[in-house]
């Protein structure tokens, strides 16, 4: 393989440094995307540049951040996650049932506490998350069908809890002791708001987890070739379930933020978010196959699509053109995805010190 | 014989069902109104679907509730859904004004009364009521509401947008500008869709109060986009910015009673419903109306003033 390609390219003719400096440029596209993005909008709109915008831009990125982060454990294996737009509106009606309508225990309705009212909350997705991991890893049933159809069930539920009604004033009230969730989506601390902290603690976890722990390497073995970690030993259901518990955790605490921010939870709440969060993780340079990608990425990847859409909201763009751009963007990053790993794969025997895959 | 065996399994099987059918022959036997709105998780739509049914019930009609969801090939199969159930009258709030003309011309060659509630279609004649709230009106009286929320002063102001694509939203915002055109210490700084969602319009409001720091108010397509806005300039800290919706749901009408809101107009969605089953019920027992096809009933103003005078999406007084 090697001897072919040589005879055919006889790339060794570049400098190793100028191939590695292209490589490199296509590896951080997202990077570069972002930081141009960022210059233009700067440029163009004169309130885009200030500390104060950049706190409500990071707090709308975050929603579609947390839930690229569990999206991309689980593309990193090779899945998909459909469900997890409709598991955040799910995770809010539960929120709202539970904080406006109470719990009936023999016969008298009592009101769990804000923290108890979000630990069922996060146990209820979880639960769907279980449901997921277990369909797609023990009874083989392909991803992209096993969480088309927790999209419709969880959808469905959510409607189911309220009959379709909202449920407003999630403020809580004194007397049944159940205030403070709105602390959730609209508090802020040291100038950034909590949803961004949110973000950055479970990015942070994320990320130790995919590079410092076995549990990590499993997840891109199992994603680079499932038999070969299989046969090495690695428990692959284990792993998969993992993942779909990651990715139906975060979509909760979606679910959980936006009711919080808006004091009231709706049952169409998170339609199409699912496509947003994949969109962000393949911006991120993370491979639909499996395998490649890295969770740094899939944060700079939601940057990007948030950037990209409050900015033209900033300049008074019309929705249409902001659908049209934001798919050309799109289109154009995995385009870009297929060149860098096509002229990774034709370069990387002439590099002495290769990057690894999936540490990119 | 292996033939023979499986018929009587057959008819063993479905023996509860034909029991069961033979039971429920009275209840099969009284004419039934199929009501199709386009969703069950609006609370308008939702309001307009259970006053309709209420009234058919209390009238001796079976009742049958389908939601469309904006599709208009969704609506098709419901149509003929319909006409398959051999239904007497069909409530139907459309799927659009011009892909939605077939749909009831199926229905009504095959011999089923339309009455429309809610949206019109593009044609006349065809269905035998279109009795729909005056948007244009609504939305005219809640802008002017708006200018004087705003002040002699004037300012500046952002839009909230529905659908862009739905009709609604085109006369709403064109009623807007009618009122708000005029003033001419009025200027409309920015304009964004919020898709009817109250989660986008609380993200796009946001956006849009940093690129314009002195907006006085914010007018919206609809209650949902006006909530959204209400939640986001909560948020900011901002304080007296004048903000509007329509529609007049509940919560909007509690938003009123609380400040957060200056304004809505109520669409008397369940008083729309009503007369078109009373309507339909007319038809049916002497083969006319009695009304125009095209009927325009007005909006009402909600405002802090007269805000208990409104329950579910009609006027209680």
């Amino acid at each position: 393989m090697t001897n072919a390609i040589r005879s055919q390219h006889q790339p060794g003719r570049l400098a190793g440094l100028s191939v590695r400096t292209i490589l490199f440029v296509l590896r951080a596209r997202a990077v570069f995307v972002l930081i141009a993005l960022l210059v233009f909008f700067s440029a163009m709109a004169p309130s885009f540049l200030t500390t104060n915008n950049f706190a409500i831009l990071s707090k709308h990125v975050a929603i579609s951040a947390i839930l690229a982060i569990g999206m991309t454990f689980v593309v990193l294996t090779g899945g998909i996650d459909l469900s997890v737009g409709s598991l955040a509106g799910l995770g809010g009606m539960a929120a709202g049932y539970l904080l406006t309508q109470g719990i009936l225990i023999a016969g008298a309705v009592h009101y769990p506490s804000v923290a108890l009212a979000i630990l069922i909350t996060l146990v209820l997705c979880l639960t769907v998350g279980l449901l997921n991991g277990w369909l797609v890893a023990n009874a083989g049933v392909a991803p992209f069908i096993a969480t088309l159809g927790t999209l419709y069930i969880a959808r469905g539920a959510a409607l189911l809890i309220s009959n379709g009604k909202t449920f407003p004033n999630l403020a809580g009230q004194e007397a049944r002791g159940n205030t403070g969730f709105t602390l959730l989506g609209q508090s802020s601390f040291w100038g950034l708001p909590l949803p961004v902290w949110i973000m950055l603690a479970l990015f942070a976890c994320a990320w130790l987890i995919s590079v410092k722990t076995p549990l990590g390497r499993h997840i891109y073995a199992v994603g680079g070739n499932e038999r070969a970690a299989c046969l090495a030993g690695i428990r692959v259901p284990r792993v998969k379930l993992f993942t779909y518990l990651a990715s139906s955790f975060c979509a909760a605490i979606v679910g959980l933020i936006i009711a919080s921010q808006l004091e009231a939870a709706h049952p169409a709440t998170g339609e199409s978010f699912e496509l947003n969060a994949i969109a962000a993780v393949v911006l991120g340079g993370t491979s639909l196959m499996g395998g490649r990608g890295s969770i740094p990425g899939s944060l700079i990847g939601a940057f990007v699509i948030g950037v990209l859409s409050d900015g033209l909201v900033m300049l008074g763009v019309s929705e249409f053109w902001q659908m049209v751009i934001k798919g050309t963007v799109i289109v154009l990053a995995v385009a870009v995805d297929q060149l860098q790993s096509r002229l990774q794969a034709r370069f990387l025997p002439y590099l002495q010190s290769a990057v690894p895959e999936g540490t990119e | 014989m292996r033939r023979f065996v499986r018929m009587l399994a057959v008819t063993i099987s479905s023996l509860p069902i034909l029991v069961s059918t033979a039971c429920h022959r009275a209840e099969m036997l009284r004419p039934l109104i199929i009501i199709i709105v386009p969703s069950q998780d609006n609370p308008f739509f939702k309001a307009e679907a259970d006053a309709a049914a209420t009234r058919a019930g209390a009238l001796g009609y079976r009742v049958r509730v389908d939601a469309h969801d904006d599709d208009a090939y969704r609506q098709d199969n419901l149509i003929d859904a319909a006409i398959a159930s051999n239904a007497s009258a069909i409530i139907l709030d459309n799927a659009g004004a011009d892909s939605s003309i077939s749909a009831v011309r199926r229905a009504t060659l095959a011999g089923i009364p339309c009455f429309l509630i809610d949206r019109e279609i593009e044609a006349d004649g065809i269905a035998k009521a279109q009795i729909i709230a005056d948007n244009d009106q609504g939305a005219r009286i809640v802008a002017e509401e708006f200018v004087r929320g705003i002040g002699p002063q004037g300012g500046d102001y952002v839009e909230l947008l529905g659908r862009e694509s739905d009709t609604n939203a085109q006369v709403r915002t064109r009623a807007f500008h009618a009122v708000l055109d005029k003033q001419a210490n009025m200027h409309r700084v920015a304009a964004q869709s919020a898709n009817w969602s109250q989660a986008e319009a609380f993200q796009k409001t946001e956006t849009m109060l940093q690129a314009h720091a002195n907006v006085r108010g914010i007018i919206a397509g609809n209650d949902t986009m006006a909530l959204g806005a209400a939640a986001a300039v909560k948020t900011s800290g901002l304080n007296g910015l004048v903000i509007t919706g329509l529609d007049g749901s509940p919560d909007a009408i509690a938003a009123i009673r609380s400040g957060s809101l200056l304004a809505t107009s109520l669409q008397p969605a369940v008083l729309i419903a009503r007369l078109a089953v009373d309507e339909a019920d007319r038809f049916l027992h002497t083969g006319r109306t009695g009304k125009p096809e095209r009927q325009i009933i007005p909006c009402d103003l909600v405002t802090r003033q007269n805000a208990d005078d409104y329950g579910d999406f009609e006027k209680l007084r």
